[in-house]
């Protein structure tokens, strides 16, 4: 058993812990920071192998061995879920990201307070625990702007200070400037969406991707080959916490990274107070880390595990659950499908970054009028191959053949063989609401190779108002398939109450302790020297992708600690 | 051996040059040795023998990783109906599909061993009782009867693993051995890719191959190959 000590112990260098690492390492604060994958670099990723990194996952937790279970309700038994959104080495799921890096529009901070304002309150689902954020778009967006830059996105600007801009996203919060680089290269598949959207008076645009679409701060620029969500990068024109803050953690000889680093339990003092982690080595050891500040930057499923074991006679129920709050508003984005395909071309939707290429942001957010509809919120919508990711392994697993056609023998083959170059599919990420009774607990039945309980999702999307949203998307992806001129459109089948993606909530951040779990600046309300980070913190969920706000979150953190908190230990806000 | 014995030898036979000519593997001594299990009493699994090496159907012999032969040859037959090769388009036997999944089991699926071996014993039950014989020896078309079963959960030979999950397994790890790479036992020069036009692992696509209407034309490249493109445009 070996003992370190440090200023600050980060649980996961990934979006949020990564960052964190690297702002208070350069400014002169020791930081360990304790990572249960390994470590790897651009190096690692010279194979260009969809069975290894999409089918087999590579980059994610085992699903066997890290399991995360899901049930639809309390009356039935948890299973595995196949895939977890969550990266396993440092650098965190941004290694094998998509990219896709938004910032949320202004009614995303504040749903709650936006939808009674226009609709009257009524409109928001009874059962729905939405709250509004702590803070606002305009509190966030010098952190957006930082965050683009450290990791570097491409993209064209839709509203620079009010001034809107045809061929972004007319429908973004106000910027203050442009992205750092132009868009990628458009493709066949997000020109065909571009000018279907246009034919029905939408707004498409190059979705913003953090991928240097020109050398960038020393990385190079994107070749388009076909590996890139659920990969590593082999160039390194993904903007991933592995080749942009990590490295920059290690050049302050401030930061030491601890791999193979199972982190058990936060260990708190007779007071309640924060004095470390203990966890388990690479070779079997255990051991602790005792630091000023504790920092939980691992994903929801961990943060929200870590919180739950940690209980003592002074935090019966875990740490920060003295309001009862810990594990509950949960949320995941749910996915609507359709898939299109061309008789009179090829589209060969393999080439280039796969996911979300092109967007419209007409049906997302408040940004069209929800009246009479039966749900509020809405869906970033885009052109996509069959599961993000672009190879025929994907394809054959994902793109369901039409109505009419079998999944296999003579038939599906030559559906598979003439429409794998010939299709494009159309999704629509849906942003679902937090319920106090979706939630993570410990699952009492199974256990991870360490032995710990796995976590559990209780959780079952299909409530009305939910149910009704992906109804309508599904409805525009069928309009849109049809107006990029498709010879066939069809709905991809839905997962009847499936877990969904990218997974938020658990320790929501608020104004008030009563309703939540954390500041806005990730510090637990019970235990002031111990934080929560990444998309855990999350009230709601927005329909865009969350890692551009996980890092902004990440960097406002990192300044207050830095600036405030290492001065003046003690409650932030 | 009676005269009943005897044509169902030349039966088996004819069985081993028509079904197990694609498969390679069922040759007339283990037919024979089945036929005995069979109809002489007590029916015993055949041992798996050692690797064949003279298969004229080159990706498809038994290497002997974990399958034994007939499970090979069976797993073989089942790809084979899930991915049916015709003049031109490459079937799950011409990419070597059942030589993927036994190297599969033998390292990175080697926790679903007892998987495969339960469901490769409940798949023989189920097709003996729909028609008589092992999945192996029935006629293409009786096999896809016994598939659909499995895929509609209508196999009541089955319990674990469920028929669904077997077949939803033998499903998924088919697909895997058309289209990954050849270097894991399937794909065999690049059949599965050349059937659906996916060129490999092209490191580079211009603007232009992305724009373009048409079939992308270069020769599909993979982890073995000798010939490298830069890593980098510009």
């Amino acid at each position: 058993m070996a003992t370190q000590k440090a200023d600050v112990v980060i649980v996961g260098v990934g979006a949020a812990g990564g960052i964190i690492a690297a702002e208070l390492a350069k400014a002169g604060m020791k930081v360990i920071g304790l990572e249960r994958g390994p470590k790897l670099s651009t190096a690692s990723f010279q194979s260009l192998d969809e069975l290894r990194y999409f089918q087999r996952q590579e980059t994610r937790p085992h699903p066997k061995k890290q399991p995360v279970t899901w049930r639809a309700n309390a009356s039935v038994r948890a299973t595995p879920i196949a895939q977890q959104n969550n990266g396993n080495q440092a650098g965190g799921g941004t290694v094998h990201y998509g990219t896709l890096s938004w910032r949320f529009h202004e009614d995303d901070f504040r749903v709650r307070s936006q939808t009674s304002e226009r609709y009257g309150a009524k409109s928001i689902p009874e059962e729905s625990s939405a709250i509004d954020w702590p803070i606002s778009y305009a509190d966030l967006e010098p952190y957006y702007d930082q965050a683009e830059r450290e990791v570097g996105v491409s993209g064209k600007a839709g509203n620079i200070k009010g001034q809107k801009i045809e061929g972004g996203n007319i429908f973004e919060a106000p910027r203050d400037r442009d992205y750092p680089m132009p868009p990628l290269f458009v493709d066949q598949a997000g020109r065909i969406f571009e000018e279907g959207a246009k034919k029905l008076g939408l707004h498409p645009f190059a979705s913003p991707r953090a991928i240097a679409s020109e050398p960038y701060k020393g990385r190079a620029a994107c070749t388009y080959c076909t590996f890139c969500q659920s990969f590593g990068c082999f160039v390194g024109a993904k903007g991933s916490i592995m080749v942009t803050k990590l490295p920059e953690a290690e050049a302050s000889n401030n930061f030491t990274l601890i791999t193979g680093a199972m982190v058990n339990k936060v260990n708190t003092d007779t007071a309640g107070k924060a004095t470390g982690v203990t966890y388990w080595g690479i070779d079997g050891s255990e051991n602790v880390v005792e630091a000023d500040i504790v920092i939980l930057g691992a994903f929801i499923y961990d943060n929200i595990r870590l919180l739950l074991l940690s209980k003592t006679a002074k935090h019966p129920d875990g740490l920060g659950n003295s309001t009862g709050h810990v594990g509950k508003h949960l949320m995941a984005h749910i996915g609507a499908r359709a898939f299109s395909i061309y008789d009179d071309r090829h589209v060969n939707i393999f080439m280039g970054p796969s996911a979300q290429r092109h967007t419209i942001d007409d049906f997302n957010a408040d940004n069209f009028d929800h009246k009479d509809l039966g749900f509020i919120r809405g869906a970033q919508i885009s052109v996509s191959p069959a599961d993000l990711a672009a190879g025929p392994i994907g394809a054959a697993g994902s793109l369901t053949p039409p109505p009419g056609t079998p999944r296999w023998g003579a038939a599906y083959r030559d559906f598979l063989s003439t429409y794998y170059t010939r299709f494009a599919a159309i999704n629509a990420q849906t942003e679902n609401l937090p319920y106090a009774d979706q939630m993570i607990d410990l699952d009492p039945n199974v256990r991870d190779m360490y032995g710990l309980p796995a976590p559990r999702l209780t959780y079952d999307w299909r409530r009305p108002a939910e149910s009704k949203r992906l109804a309508f998307m599904q409805q525009k992806l069928l309009e849109i398939g049809k107006a990029m001129g498709a010879s066939k459109v069809w709905l991809g089948a839905s997962s009847p109450g499936s877990p969904g993606a990218h997974h938020q909530g658990g320790a929501r951040m608020g104004s008030d302790p009563r309703d939540s779990v954390v500041n806005s600046f990730g510090q637990t309300w019970d235990i002031p020297n111990l934080f929560v980070v990444g998309s855990a913190t999350h009230p709601t969920m927005s329909g865009f992708n969350p890692t551009l706000t996980i890092e902004a979150l990440a960097f406002r953190t990192a300044e207050a600690i830095a600036t405030r908190y290492r001065k003046s230990p003690g409650p932030l806000v | 051996m009676g005269e009943h014995d005897e044509a169902r030898r030349a039966f088996l036979l004819k069985s081993a040059v028509g079904v197990g000519a694609m498969a390679g593997t069922a040759l007339p001594g283990e037919a024979l040795a089945r036929a005995r299990g069979r109809h002489g009493g007590e029916a015993k699994a055949v041992e798996s023998a050692p690797a064949k090496t003279t298969s004229a159907h080159g990706g498809t012999e038994n290497r002997g990783l974990f399958l034994n032969e007939d499970e090979f040859a069976t797993v073989a037959a089942f790809a084979e109906r899930l991915m049916p090769g015709a003049p031109g388009k490459a079937g799950a036997k011409e990419a070597g599909v059942a030589n993927y999944i036994d190297q599969a089991l033998a390292g990175a699926y080697s926790d679903q061993q007892e998987f495969y071996r339960h469901g490769l014993k409940a798949l023989d039950a189920q097709s003996n009782e729909l028609h008589g014989d092992a999945f192996l020896y029935l006629k293409p078309e009786q096999q896809d009867a016994v598939v659909t079963a499995l895929e509609a959960g209508k196999a009541p030979a089955f319990s674990w693993p469920a028929a669904q999950a077997f077949f939803n397994t033998l499903r998924t790890h088919t697909m895997e051995g058309m289209f990954s790479d050849p270097v894991y036992g399937g794909n065999r020069d690049f059949a599965g890719w050349k059937l659906v036009g996916f060129p490999g692992a092209q490191r580079l696509y211009t603007q232009a191959d992305m724009l373009s209407t048409e079939p992308f034309k270069r020769a599909a490249i993979g982890l073995q190959s000798v010939e490298k493109t830069s890593n980098r445009r510009g």
